[in-house]
């Protein structure tokens, strides 16, 4: 069986760990899986990984006018040992790697699933050797980026003019933005102190308005923070892709989702997830440690964030 | 050309909740071969591409009143679609007759339009009986029944080693992901009992292995290769000692060929032929209530071999 001829290499230097820049181990593969799938806009997309001490980044962008992120912290890994000396960044295809990781959920018990970077290719290294002898492995080629991710954020503590907010529950918005399928085009996004209120308007093939009302739909909202209107205008694409793929299982959880924008109109989507583990690691965990689930519900919180741009307001030709 | 016969409860349960499912699944119709001891279910045999599957039932597990008689050494074979097949055996049992009866016949629904051959299932009740026709191709020439006998005959030519499946459902799970990562997959089988899946693409190299699987047949027989050698080192190390096969297959073959799980085997076992010539999956039945094999039930498929690319 022909194999990329590092794979033996590294396989067989596999002994020294700190020859690798990074070491993990991972649990909840499910829980990477999930979080990847929502940034997967497309059948085929390349992704940016971002290795750091403080954990793992992985970026996908579109047009720089939609960028999608995960971010695992290192408590969400089993075990994560970091020796770079400068953080390592690669491309990856986001497709392959979802993919490779859906094979590991699939076999994974209550073992561990081991992530190494580089291989002698710079591959990154998957790991999973299971109780019964069975053992599965992947080596993902990646590539030099061909460009740095842009460096998005809002600034919540500006005193001047702070950026306006709401959160949700997940499911209602991706409902919304589903519904705005019909006008398509551009959709705008309108927050209104008094009466509080956020209303998702799209013209084009007919027009469409829904409004949360945030005095009479108290189970629909988590929060509002919204101090003067705000109204802008983003492409149907962009704003579909922030809830498009999320899976069933975030949804159920109903962990909610805000939406931020500042004084340009730069939205950040920012959706919290659960992240799953199998009920044997649960219960592993929990015989492994008195206090095991207490500590695991606080830890076990990533998130997954959608940057979009505006879009110019469109023209009333009437 | 004569054929009537009466199922016992095993046997209709054997074919509408085990073999006519499992073989629906891998394709739309499949030549039924029926001789004086065996019926005999064959899908693709006689096309030289795509997954062939061969069900050899004796005929006392299927009937208990079995009569057959042709000019061809009393051998009958024609070719049926299988949801037609499947929708009669179901409709047959749902009624619970006391007695399942089918026979070959020929009708013909207007004088002037030319006689069909059916299979005919007649359910008898206490009150009621049912009568279903299910279409069938013209009985095959004796050339292409001859044909059909060479591929039955050929399953009696099995790989020197066979080596045992890991759990069929588990084996199924992990293959569905696999499938999307690439069309090609890869399969090693040692005379070690490993057992390793593949799949390499210009983006990922991805397979497992699943160890200490039961061998039939010629195991190694030099020294075995080392416990902690890791999976590829491992395969090549059995390569070298001539000691392990590696083939291609397409992955759609492969997945469709677990739905043998349908058939609900004791025993599940994958070799590839001399000469690389296919892979080979061959199921074994245990008798009811025993650990022993039933040797009036075989399965066996043959899944092409893709050519090689170094």
């Amino acid at each position: 069986m022909r194999r990329p001829s590092s794979g033996a290499a590294a396989s067989s230097r596999g002994g020294g760990a700190s020859e690798f820049e990074l070491v993990c181990r991972l649990e909840c593969v499910q829980g990477l899986v999930d979080a990847l799938t929502s940034i997967k806009w497309k059948k085929q997309q390349d992704a940016i990984c971002e290795l750091s001490e403080h954990g793992m980044l992985i970026v996908v962008e579109e047009s720089s006018c939609l960028q999608g992120k995960v971010y695992f912290r290192k408590e969400l890994f089993k075990e994560y040992q970091y020796h770079a000396n400068v953080r390592p960044r690669f491309g990856v295809s986001l497709t392959t790697l979802v993919d490779c990781l859906n094979t590991f959920a699939s076999t994974a018990g209550t073992t561990a699933l081991e992530l190494r970077y580089p291989g002698t290719d710079m591959e990154l290294i998957l790991r999973l050797t299971d109780e019964s002898r069975m053992c599965t492995d992947a080596e993902i080629r990646t590539r030099i980026p061909d460009s740095v991710p842009y460096d998005f954020s809002i600034d919540d503590d500006d005193a001047n003019e702070p950026p306006v907010s709401f959160a949700v529950k997940s499911s209602a918005l991706k409902d919304a933005f589903e519904d705005l399928e019909w006008p398509g085009s551009s959709i705008q996004i309108a927050l209104n102190p008094e009466p509080p209120v956020v209303t998702f308007r799209g013209e084009g093939h007919g027009d469409l308005q829904i409004d949360f009302f945030y005095d009479s739909q108290t189970d629909l909202f988590i929060a509002f923070q919204c101090d003067r209107a705000a109204s802008f205008w983003y492409k149907y694409k962009f704003l579909r892709a922030t809830t498009a793929n999320i899976p069933g299982s975030i949804l159920k959880d109903n962990r909610g989702s805000k939406l931020t924008i500042d004084n340009r109109g730069l939205l950040k989507v920012q959706h919290i997830i659960s992240i799953r583990q199998t009920a044997a690691q649960v219960q592993q965990n929990q015989d492994s440690s008195l206090d095991g689930r207490m500590t695991d519900q606080s830890s076990r919180i990533s998130y997954v964030e959608f940057y979009v741009l505006p879009d110019e307001e469109p023209v009333d030709v009437n | 050309m004569k054929f009537k016969a009466a199922f016992t409860d095993r046997g209709v349960n054997i074919l509408e909740k085990r073999f006519v499912p499992a073989f629906e699944k891998i394709g739309k119709t499949c030549h039924v071969y029926l001789t004086r001891d065996h019926v005999i279910l064959l899908h693709n045999v006689l096309n030289s591409d795509g997954v062939q599957a061969i069900a050899q039932l004796a005929k006392d597990a299927i009937f208990d009143d079995y009569r057959i008689s042709s000019q061809n050494n009393d051998c009958i074979a024609f070719q049926v679609d299988l949801s037609l097949l499947l929708r009669a055996l179901r409709s047959s049992v749902a009624m619970d007759g006391d007695k399942l009866q089918v026979k070959l016949v020929k009708k013909r629904a207007s004088l002037t339009e030319k006689s069909m051959p059916f299979l005919t299932f007649e359910s008898k009740g206490y009150r009621s009986a049912i009568l279903q026709d299910v279409p069938i191709s013209p009985p095959l020439s004796r050339a292409d029944v001859a044909d059909l006998q060479a591929a039955l005959d050929a399953v009696q030519d099995l790989p020197p080693t066979l080596v045992g499946l890991p759990d069929l459902v588990a084996l199924q799970a992990l293959v569905e992901r696999l499938k999307a990562v690439g069309e090609v997959l890869d399969v090693g089988l040692t005379q070690a009992g490993d057992l390793f899946l593949r799949v390499i693409t210009a983006f990922v190299s991805i397979g497992t292995q699943f160890r200490h699987l039961r061998v039939l047949g010629i195991r190694g027989a030099a020294a075995p290769v080392d416990d902690t050698v890791e999976g590829s080192a491992r395969l090549q190390r059995a390569l070298e000692q001539g000691e392990a096969s590696v083939v291609k297959v397409n992955m759609k073959h492969f997945v469709r060929s677990l739905q043998c799980h349908l058939t609900k085997p004791d025993a599940c076992y994958c070799g590839v032929a001399p000469g690389n010539a296919c892979l080979l999956m061959m199921f074994q039945y245990f008798a009811p209530g025993t650990r022993l094999t039933d040797d009036s039930i075989s399965l066996q498929y043959r899944l092409p071999v893709l050519e090689q690319d170094d």
